[in-house]
């Protein structure tokens, strides 16, 4: 009976994790489109509800009313199985993130390493998709866009490294144990190219803009999922969504001090904040990450595919390796605040 | 209990998709059976213990290797009934190799036994508080380093049979150089011309 | 240690749950009216010009092969990140070794052009 009850509680609280992770990728599309509206000087969607707020609901209820069209010649199987194979691994890698001090489903040792292994599956929809697709556009965006991401998970491996040489552990709550303190203590300041490699990384993985040439609209029309309609493209939206939400909350937990307020530990200004908790400044500093992918694609014009490629291999690969030996040799020689 | 249910299941689908991968006719199912059937060798070899070998079998077998032989399979179009002929006419010589093969490994897999003597006994008892990970990383740099920097050299080595084996120049291709780019001056591309202006000649007109 | 797991297992299978719930869902809601235009692939609006398959373009398996050697290269730093204190001086000159064999090859993939147009 102990096990059950075990069970049923694991249970609640991974419905408690995937609500609140569906809701927020619905309202990120909203977000999005209000956001990119008010760069732009216009207004976003305002009708459907009170500021356009039901929005989101209003998409997902037109996408499950429209038909799924199989292609002809598609291998039906693969066709379906891809969106799933694309969900997958966006929603099980948030079973290892800590929201707060405890607050987190299964506390493994290899956190980090698991959701390293967990972005990688990503990329198995998209080949899938395209190929099951029997369509050459399909066919051809899938293999750019496979290559894309692939190549910039090496960077993104790297700093991954970066961050575990500082905190000594692989355990995302030691993780952020270890950068506890206020805002200089966090991981931000002594890997600083490697945020700014993992972050490039992050936008350029989840194919993103500026990134988004192998599923741009004005380009290769959607690439890998062109042949996709009704609830199986909205499982790739989705699956889009929550990887752009996991890797901003990432950041947030690798170099931005996870739940731990920026004053924490000062004299003065730490009691006056230390009643705020710690799960609302990580949802805090999510929103700015957030903030910056739909900023960047409101703002700058679409890379060119070979310029992309270059980027990964030829600018973000040695940048990392040699901040890396830096790094080895900040932590030998026990430097600062951080590697003491 | 559920550690022993658990095991069964995915032993089972281990099985199932291994005998899938070399019985289906299609390669990228095949391919795809061999994805399924490392992962639930990751699951089974997690489950013995070794949590940083199964999440590493996953990240770079499952992730990297068969994206791989799947980059390779859906875009060759293999021609499934014309590799298949030979089969009969081979079928004398692989039995009995297979079956030598079968033999060999049940006598190493088996010898706790049948020679229960031969096996090596157990070094120091492993502390049970520190990772998995940290317990690898403490030995493989410096104990076993000349492996370590071993597997440095084949990796190169397969850096430079691959590239070597598929680099091919496309004939009169260009491309940018964005250094060059970038350290353009002003004066290599903009010329200014004193043109006299067009008013006062069509005064003298 | 292993109990931790269990979560990660279920959290995997409700994942899969609700990508299954969904597909189904769309399905029974939705309508299923094919036409033999709907069921063709896109061409912009023309009928498809050649055969579907494209040719194999060996710069793709290029990238895969690279992205293997990089990821295992990944794969060695990992508990070498975690115990750098330990193993001291001696360990990050071993990892330094490692480093320059394979700084070796990135700078040989660099050279012959490995790593260009795509």
């Amino acid at each position: 009976m102990a096990e059950l009850t075990e069970f049923i509680w694991i249970m609640a609280k991974i419905v408690a994790i995937l609500v609140p992770l569906i809701l927020a990728v619905a309202y990120l599309t909203y977000a999005e489109r209000r956001v990119i509206g008010a760069i732009q000087a216009r207004n976003g969607p305002n009708r459907v509800g009170p500021m356009g707020l039901f929005q989101p609901f209003a998409d997902v209820f037109k996408l499950l009313f429209k038909e799924v069209v199989i292609p002809s010649n598609a291998n039906r199987f693969l066709f379906l199985i891809a969106p799933m194979l694309s969900l997958m691994p966006a929603l099980a890698a948030w079973a290892v993130m800590p929201f707060s001090d405890g607050l987190v489903l299964s506390d493994i040792n290899a956190g980090l390493l698991y959701i390293l292994a967990m972005t990688s599956l990503g990329v198995y929809g998209v080949i899938i998709a395209g190929w099951a697709s029997n369509s050459k556009y399909a066919m051809l965006g899938a293999m750019r866009s496979a290559a894309q991401i692939v190549s910039y998970e090496i960077a993104m491996g790297f700093a991954l490294v970066g961050v575990l040489m500082a905190a000594g552990s692989m355990n995302l709550s030691g993780i952020v144990n270890a950068q506890a303190g206020p805002i200089w203590n966090w991981f931000w300041l002594p890997l600083l190219p490697l945020f700014v490699v993992y972050w490039i990384s992050g936008v350029a993985e989840t194919n993103r803009a500026p990134f988004d040439v192998a599923e741009g609209e004005s380009e290769i029309v959607a690439g890998f999922h062109v042949e996709y309609s009704g609830t199986a493209f909205a499982l790739f939206f989705l699956a889009e969504y929550a990887n752009m939400i996991l890797i901003a909350a990432l950041a947030v937990i690798m170099f931005m001090g996870g739940w731990y307020s920026p004053f924490h530990g000062l004299p003065v200004l730490g009691p006056m904040f230390d009643w705020v908790p710690g799960i609302v400044w990580f949802v805090l500093k999510m929103t700015i990450f957030l903030y910056l992918y739909l900023a960047f694609r409101a703002t700058f014009p679409r890379y060119r595919y070979d310029q992309i490629m270059r980027l990964g291999w030829k600018v973000l690969i040695p940048v990392t390796v040699v901040w890396l030996v830096v790094l080895a040799l900040m932590i030998l020689a026990g430097l600062g605040p951080w590697f003491n | 209990m559920i550690e022993q249910l658990i095991f069964y299941v995915f032993a089972l689908v281990l099985l199932f998709s291994a005998t899938m991968v070399i019985t289906v006719r299609n390669p990228v199912h095949a391919a795809l059976f061999l994805v399924l059937a490392f992962f639930n060798s990751a699951v089974l070899w997690v489950m013995a213990g070794a949590e940083f070998l199964g999440i590493v079998l996953v990240l770079v077998y499952v992730g990297a290797v068969m994206v791989l032989f799947l980059f390779v399979v859906m875009m060759l179009d293999l021609n499934l009934s014309q590799l298949r002929e030979g089969f009969m006419k081979h079928f004398y010589i692989g039995v009995p190799f297979a079956v030598v093969m079968a033999v060999q490994m049940l006598l190493v897999v088996g010898s706790g036994l049948f020679a229960p003597e031969t096996l090596p006994e157990a070094r120091m008892p492993i502390p049970e508080d520190v990772g998995n990970t940290a317990l690898l990383g403490s030995v493989l740099y410096t104990v076993y380093v000349y492996p370590f920097e071993l597997a440095a050299v084949i990796l190169l080595v397969a850096i430079i049979a691959a590239i070597m084996l598929t680099l091919r120049r496309r004939e009169g291709t260009r491309h940018q150089d964005p250094g060059k780019q970038v350290r353009v001056r002003k004066a290599d591309r903009l010329r200014v011309v004193n043109i006299p202006s067009a008013r006062r000649q069509s005064e003298q007109e | 240690m292993l109990e931790n797991y269990l979560p990660i297992l279920l959290f995997i299978i409700v994942g899969l749950g609700v990508g299954v719930v969904l597909l189904a869902a769309g399905f029974i809601l939705g309508p299923r009216k094919p036409s033999e235009e709907k069921l063709s692939p896109y061409e912009c609006g023309f009928e498809a010009f050649e055969d579907s398959r494209m040719r194999f373009d060996v710069r793709y398996y290029l990238v895969a092969i690279l992205f293997i050697i990089f990821d295992l290269e990944i794969a060695f730093l990992f508990p070498w990140a975690i115990v750098l204190d330990e193993i001291g001086l001696f360990g990050f000159a071993s990892m330094g070794v490692f480093l320059a064999i394979l700084l070796i090859g990135f700078l040989y993939e660099w050279k012959k052009g490995a790593l260009e147009w795509e």
